[in-house]
């Protein structure tokens, strides 16, 4: 069964428009679900109140987990082959810093982009049914899930904040 | 604060770019023949010295490293400013950087990938290659992880795998975008390519935080990577490579040849794709700066070696340097230091960084020059060192190493024509954060 549910989205031709009725729905006390746009929007992402993103984290764990990856490669390594030179000690930790740098930023990348691709649930397979090509483009596109009866309320607010056109959601 | 490009809407910026991706002209074609030719031209001269053995290369003793580490060590070079200008950058948060970041991580891209084929080619035995890396074997032999050339090996691959990541993640949008203009296969296939990328404002979120955090971790990388290829010569005692100089002269040397290869890439691009409204002359000129810039820092490198190898009072080091400068190989280097540090000079003139032909013209000659660069380090030292029986000469370049040559800058070349064709050569939702959002004017804020 699909997970998807029944709301609205408004397509909107400017950013005002779309930051405007942004605040009337808050105001309204509505939940925005959703909010396409054609590029990265500061202004969005803060009435949207997106906390930092969480993939930082996952860069760190990455990150250490690279240090330690190296230098135990490296240590397992010279421990294994066991060629002593003049009498030194097979694992040192000058020359291996290096090794483990490398990885450090290896694994921190592999992380950051596994991060990435949890939080943001891609890949995915199917665009979602209310997605417009056009968002890719110069469009805004809104989107307020709701019951059947709030629907004509929500439309009325996003048309009087500027949308272009609202369409229905209907999950296939 | 003045934008580096004209203020067009959200939809020029995405015409123009897609323009690019449409159906070429002949002369495309063409150029595409021709690097296709050089680059077969290689690939057979390779296979060449396979079937033959390494002594149709110019490699004899006392100089083991020829034109192979030159190249090896030139396409690592070039690799360098694609991150610097897309990451570093990015950090700074300068405007100029959008508009030629795309192109400049698809050069790294190409140049990292080019560069990693010259150990194999240097190597003869190209099938025992899988040796240097560390895999459970039967007589338990491990690679010496304190070896510089071993740093090497995990530095270019993590190198290659980071920016092929970082550019990746910097077209998804972009993909998207080509997704929902095209029909048919191609929609399918950019489709795949952009995994169902929709721009919801989590997907940006994260995307951004992901980016920046990419790009903090491949700023770091790019100055590790060439210090790593210079330690390949400063960790021997060889008198003019073991030097401590040696890892930030690379690595300015490195986003000198990069930065004009840029200019290189981007003024033919500029022409033929009629991106006069991206690629504008200002990002040029910023572009032409940071090279007087670099070239400064050359010639003071330069200068540094030769007070440094007399102030040290070591014969061996002193000897080395007069005779680069005063022996055989004495018009190559005079040839890199003109072209490297004086050339560049003639960009403190804005009426030569801000025409194209000065511009093209002077970046040819830096990679000239910074080619020679690496002829002259890289051959001279082993030529010339401690003891005077063993002083010897290059013998090359061969034909098949000057056909390695033309087959990796045809390779270079090809990569670049088919990127240009089939992925966005600008980065257009990087764009749209720097011009006006629809409905507002430039400077404009929200209501």
């Amino acid at each position: 069964m699909s997970n998807q549910k029944h709301g609205l989205i408004g397509i909107f031709q400017s950013l005002d428009t779309t930051l405007s009725s942004l605040r009337r729905l808050r105001d309204s006390g509505l939940r925005v679900e959703k909010v396409y746009s054609p590029a990265r929007t500061e202004e969005i992402t803060t009435l949207m109140e997106s906390k930092p993103s969480p993939v930082r984290y996952f860069t760190l764990a990455g990150g250490i987990t690279g240090i330690l990856f190296g230098y135990g490669l490296a240590s397992f390594a010279a421990l294994k082959w066991g060629f002593i030179v003049w009498g030194k000690p097979p694992v040192v930790f000058v020359p291996y810093v290096i090794v483990s740098f490398e990885f450090c930023i290896l694994f921190a990348v592999f992380a950051t982009l596994l991060g990435i691709a949890i939080h943001t649930r891609l890949p995915r397979f199917r665009l979602p049914v209310e997605y417009d090509p056009r968002f890719s483009r110069d469009h805004y596109g809104v989107v307020v899930h709701c019951e059947e009866e709030e629907k004509g309320r929500i439309r009325e607010m996003l048309l009087q904040a500027g949308a272009a056109e609202v369409k229905e959601i209907r999950p296939e | 604060m003045e934008l580096p490009f004209k203020a067009i809407t959200y939809a020029q910026a995405d015409d123009a770019v897609l323009r690019t991706l449409g159906t070429p002209r002949t002369l495309f074609w063409l150029f595409v023949l021709l690097a296709a030719g050089g680059t077969g031209f290689g690939a057979f001269c390779w296979g060449y010295q396979i079937a033959t053995g390494m002594g149709v290369a110019g490699i004899n003793h006392p100089v083991v490293w020829g034109t192979y580490l030159i190249n090896f060590v030139f396409w690592v070079g070039i690799a360098h400013s694609g991150t610097l200008i897309s990451a570093i950058l990015y950090l700074l948060k300068a405007r100029w950087r959008n508009p030629l970041a795309r192109a400049a991580e698809a050069m790294t891209v190409f140049a990292v990938a080019i560069a990693g084929l010259f150990p194999l080619i240097h190597l003869g035995r190209v099938w025992i290659v899988y040796w240097i890396l560390p895999y459970p074997n039967q007589r338990d032999l491990w690679p010496n992880f304190q070896s510089p050339l071993v740093f090497d090996v995990v530095a270019i691959s993590t190198y290659f795998t980071v920016s092929s990541l970082f550019w990746y993640t910097g077209l998804l949008p972009d993909l998207a975008t080509v997704r929902d203009r095209a029909t048919g296969i191609r929609k399918k296939i950019y489709g795949i390519f952009s995994l169902g990328w929709t721009g919801d404002h989590l997907q940006w979120t994260h995307h951004g935080w992901g980016y920046l955090l990419l790009a903090a971790l491949a700023t770091p990388l790019v100055i590790s990577v060439h210090s790593v290829v210079s330690w390949d010569f400063a960790l021997s005692v060889v008198p003019g490579w073991h030097s401590t100089i040696f890892a930030p002269y690379f690595v300015a040397g490195a986003i000198h040849s990069g930065l004009a290869m840029v200019l290189i890439l981007l003024i033919p691009l500029r022409l033929i794709y009629k991106l006069e409204e991206i690629l504008t002359m200002r990002i040029f000129e910023r572009v032409a700066q940071t090279i007087v810039f670099t070239g400064l820092i050359m010639g003071y490198s330069y200068a540094t070696e030769f007070f440094i190898a007399w102030y040290s009072g070591n014969v061996a080091e002193w000897d080395i340097f007069l005779w680069r400068a005063t022996g055989p190989y004495a018009f190559w280097f005079w040839l890199m230091t003109a072209f490297n540090s004086v050339a560049p000079l003639g960009f403190f003139f804005k009426t030569l960084r801000t025409r194209l032909i000065p511009l093209l013209v002077i970046a040819v000659l830096i990679q000239i020059g910074m080619w020679y660069e690496r002829f002259v380090i890289i051959l001279s030292s082993p030529a010339h060192e401690f003891d005077p029986y063993s002083w010897g000469r290059y013998f090359g370049p061969t034909w098949v190493e000057y056909g390695i040559l033309i087959g990796s800058f045809s390779m270079f070349f090809l990569l670049f024509l088919l990127f240009a064709k089939f992925l966005p050569s600008v980065s257009m939702s990087e764009l749209k954060e720097e011009i006006p959002a629809p409905g507002r004017s430039r400077g404009e804020g929200g209501p």
